[in-house]
């Protein structure tokens, strides 16, 4: 079927997009009073609410806190009406301690953790509607939730996934695409600095077509990191020339 | 849900033979007279009976015809976990229906209604308790109903409450419950299973009142402790019906009284 | 939840405020707090709806599943209700924390959905003795900001209100009856609301009592009651929570309060959800 493939002859992917091109991304920060840091992102249909809490001392058990630097704490969760198919449980099966993990070791590699000894930071993601790329969302969100909360971090960490097909590269895929059946390439990186924290691949691929896949998620991410950069940045003008205002009266 | 993996389970699906038996529906409409042949104001008989369980600090029986719960105090003693620490002492309510006590075969973990009832029983308990005479401390209640019909959350609070003041637990006052069913202009004082599930469980709307009412009372402070309704009333009828269950409660208490009196004196006895 | 616990004064300040009919934050007794409702946010479910009041916000999002009649009641269709408190709210929730405050709201919306004239259940039967929609109410609690009964029921009401019903043609095969799910989007019904309750809880200070109240006020409430109310000011649910108890003629003048506002309530919600159709406004969801 035509209609069905997931690239067309001449060049276009199912939603319309060219091989690089990203979905449509909208964010808001501070979208909660409550949490000291909150995000909201969009990308395409991927919704996720990101929100962080602390540093504060630690909860539980006092055996869990790190004597040299701050422990951070993460929980991935799925709403039960985010899926196609109704989900029983909003979080703990395997899938989401998985994706807590990744988001544990993402978020330990970026975020300054020997300034906040033996204290504990909270970072919680929900999905609400998912439409491929999750861990990708919940990585940006909770980036942006961070800088909401002022916890400082060596720079912004980025995620974006690709795959290969049909000889092209494509960037920032949708479920369909991930549930095809083809490879999958995961990256988090720290768009400045140019470094990898997170790579994961499912699937299968061609080592010859990995580096240039990994290219060109890269790359998915720095634009990513640009459209982000942007609007922080210009929100922070905002903020300022309206503390100008208040300030000089 | 968590599944318990030690018992046998029956098979995955079952049918109640109840659901091919014809309707034993009440008619609303034309009832004239109860099935068990009370009428509409009467209340049915109270049996109360203190000490049942002997490991326990304090137990209780209560028997309404055929609604028969059993409940067991422990306590005050230590609170396990460190964290729980606190001022005033904690109470605890396990609220289950044996798995043969209804129509239907209950299962053996709490289902979502056995934990609302708890918290209800728990909520009806916690004004008439002395809970800052225990600090670091917690009470265990546990109440099981051996056979369920109607009233079993009025039932499981006259009887916890009871064990309590067995148990030597410092109380205010003792806490009486009592329900009624609605129908229309009917009320059915202390309603039975079938007169409930009559009412409550009906698919078509009986009347713009049908619904039943629970509430639990401290009378020699005139507080509500509890109030509970289900089903669509409007509130005059609802605000009558509580009124009614109120002055219900009152009739009830010497009851109470004279069951505790009597295990007081059979204390004494003992003693001697 | 507030992290930190309020000292006696901040309580006196609070009992006071309340006694004066003019609460720490200027309203009135029986005033609520602003609201925003929006429907329509969640494109994989069949109805979805967003409450924020002040500080609280819920995401409610409904699917339909085709089941298996209940054999006890056969010729109607089912609800069933799940609240999920997620962590981002406070940190309490991490796990299983929120578990226990999210079976109590359940089995309160249980119960004020429990009477057969909130929605038509027999309009949710497909194949009477057979099959029937089974309606999955999922409610997100976001953030808690005091007044969560409330808020949640609001969501509840809106997104069955926004609920797209799949239409099902039936065909006569020899093996029996075949449904067929009708793949068109815009090939529904929806569900008529105006019967289903909104929740009031109604709060006991001091010797008044508030509704709407505030994180702050909840602490300084031993006891209060939890109704769910009809637009025509009937009662389908009631019961009363926390640790202290009430005399006779208080709770008689909180459900009166409680009536008052729930229908006021219910009047205003459908209005500004009937609006909000017709405007046919984008949804902004959290982007705003």
């Amino acid at each position: 079927m035509a209609g069905m493939e997931l690239l067309s002859d001449q060049g276009f992917r199912m939603d319309g997009r060219k091989p690089n091109e990203l979905r449509r991304i909208r964010f808001k920060k501070g979208v909660f009073r409550q949490a000291d840091g909150s995000a909201y992102l969009e990308q395409g249909n991927t919704k996720v609410l990101a929100a962080v809490y602390g540093p504060h001392e630690i909860r539980g058990s006092r055996g869990k806190a790190l004597h040299d630097k701050l422990l951070i704490n993460c929980q991935y969760s799925m709403a039960t009406f985010s899926t196609q198919d109704r989900k029983r449980r909003p979080r703990g099966d395997r899938k989401a301690q998985e994706m807590t993990s990744h988001l544990k070791q993402t978020f330990d590699a970026v975020v300054l953790t020997e300034l906040y000894p033996k204290v504990q930071l909270d970072i919680f993601v929900e999905v609400l509607q998912s439409d491929g790329g999750n861990y990708c969302a919940s990585v940006n969100a909770a980036t942006l939730a961070l800088m909401d909360a002022g916890i400082p971090m060596k720079d912004y960490v980025i995620a974006c996934s690709g795959s290969h097909m049909r000889d092209t590269p494509i960037v920032d895929m949708n479920h369909l695409e991930e549930s095809s059946g083809g490879a999958e390439v995961i990256m988090a990186i720290l768009p400045r600095c140019d470094q990898i924290v997170f790579l994961e691949m499912n699937s299968r691929l061609h080592e010859d077509h990995l580096s240039g896949v990994m290219d060109h998620v890269m790359v998915g991410c720095k634009d990513i990191f640009n459209i982000l950069n942007q609007q922080v940045q210009d929100e922070l003008c905002q903020k300022t020339e309206l503390d100008k205002i208040v300030t000089t009266g | 849900m968590p599944t318990d993996t030690r018992r046998l389970t029956g098979p995955e699906s079952s049918q109640s033979p109840y659901n091919f038996a014809p309707c034993s529906k009440l008619d609303m409409r034309n009832l004239e007279v109860r099935p068990d042949g009370r009428s509409f104001k009467q209340l049915r008989p109270l049996f109360l009976r203190t000490d049942v369980v002997s490991q326990a600090r304090g137990s209780s029986y209560i028997e309404m015809n055929d609604t028969k719960a059993i409940c067991a105090v422990y306590g005050p003693r230590e609170v396990l976990r460190r964290e729980d620490f606190s001022l005033k002492g904690q109470l605890t309510c396990d609220f289950k229906f044996a798995t043969f006590s209804c129509k239907q075969r209950r299962q053996h973990q709490q289902d979502s209604q056995e934990k609302d009832l708890s918290v209800q029983v728990l909520e009806a308990l916690e004004p008439a308790v002395c809970l800052h005479k225990y600090p670091k401390s917690q009470i265990n209640i546990f109440i099981t109903v051996l056979q369920h019909d109607g009233c079993a959350l009025s039932a499981a609070i006259m009887c916890a409450s009871l064990a309590l003041a067995s148990a030597g637990i410092e109380m205010y006052d003792l806490v009486v419950a009592s329900s009624a069913a609605i129908c229309g202009s009917l009320t059915l004082v202390d309603p039975t299973a079938q007169e409930e599930e009559t009412i409550l469980k009906s698919t078509v709307k009986l009347d713009a009142n049908a619904g039943s009412v629970t509430v639990a009372y401290l009378p020699s402070m005139s507080q509500v402790s509890a109030l509970s309704s289900d089903g669509e009333l409007s509130f005059e009828v609802l605000n009558k019906s509580m009124q009614e269950c109120v002055a219900n409660c009152q009739r009830l208490y010497p009851v109470l009284e004279q069951t505790l009196v009597k295990h007081q004196q059979e204390l004494e006895a003992s003693k001697s | 939840m507030t992290d930190a616990e309020l000292s006696e004064a901040e309580k006196t300040f609070i009992l006071h405020s309340v006694q004066d009919n003019f609460r720490e934050d200027g309203r009135g007794n029986e005033d609520f707090r602003h609201m925003e409702v929006e429907t329509g946010l969640i494109s994989n479910t069949n109805g979805s709806a967003r409450v924020r009041l002040a500080n609280t916000d819920v995401l409610v999002g409904v699917k339909v599943q085709l089941t298996a009649v209940d054999p006890e009641k056969p010729e109607v269709g089912r609800l069933d209700f799940f609240i999920d408190c997620s962590a981002n709210a406070t940190p309490a929730f991490e796990g299983r924390g929120g578990e226990d405050l999210g079976s109590e709201i359940s089995a309160m919306l249980t119960r004020a959905y429990s009477c057969p004239s909130a929605v038509d259940f027999h309009s949710l039967c497909v194949l009477p003795g057979q099959q029937c929609w089974l309606l999955y109410v999922d409610v997100l609690l976001l953030e808690c900001g005091g007044n969560l009964f409330d808020a949640v029921s609001i969501a509840v009401k809106a997104a069955l209100f926004n609920l797209k019903i799949p239409n099902v043609t039936m065909t006569k095969d020899e093996g029996g009856v075949e449904l067929d799910l009708s793949d068109d989007p815009f090939d529904f019904k929806r569900l008529n609301v105006a019967g289903a309750p909104v929740v009031v809880t109604v709060n006991k200070i001091g010797h008044k009592h508030v509704v709407d109240a505030s994180e702050k006020e909840e602490e300084c409430t031993l006891a209060r009651i939890i109704l769910g109310v009809t637009e025509k000011g009937t009662i389908t649910s009631m019961r009363k929570e926390g640790s202290g108890s009430l005399d006779s003629d208080s709770i008689s003048e909180m459900m009166e309060s409680a009536r008052k506002v729930g229908m006021e309530l219910n009047k205003i919600l459908l209005k500004a959800l009937e609006e909000e159709e017709k405007q046919g406004a984008k949804t902004v969801g959290f982007l705003r």
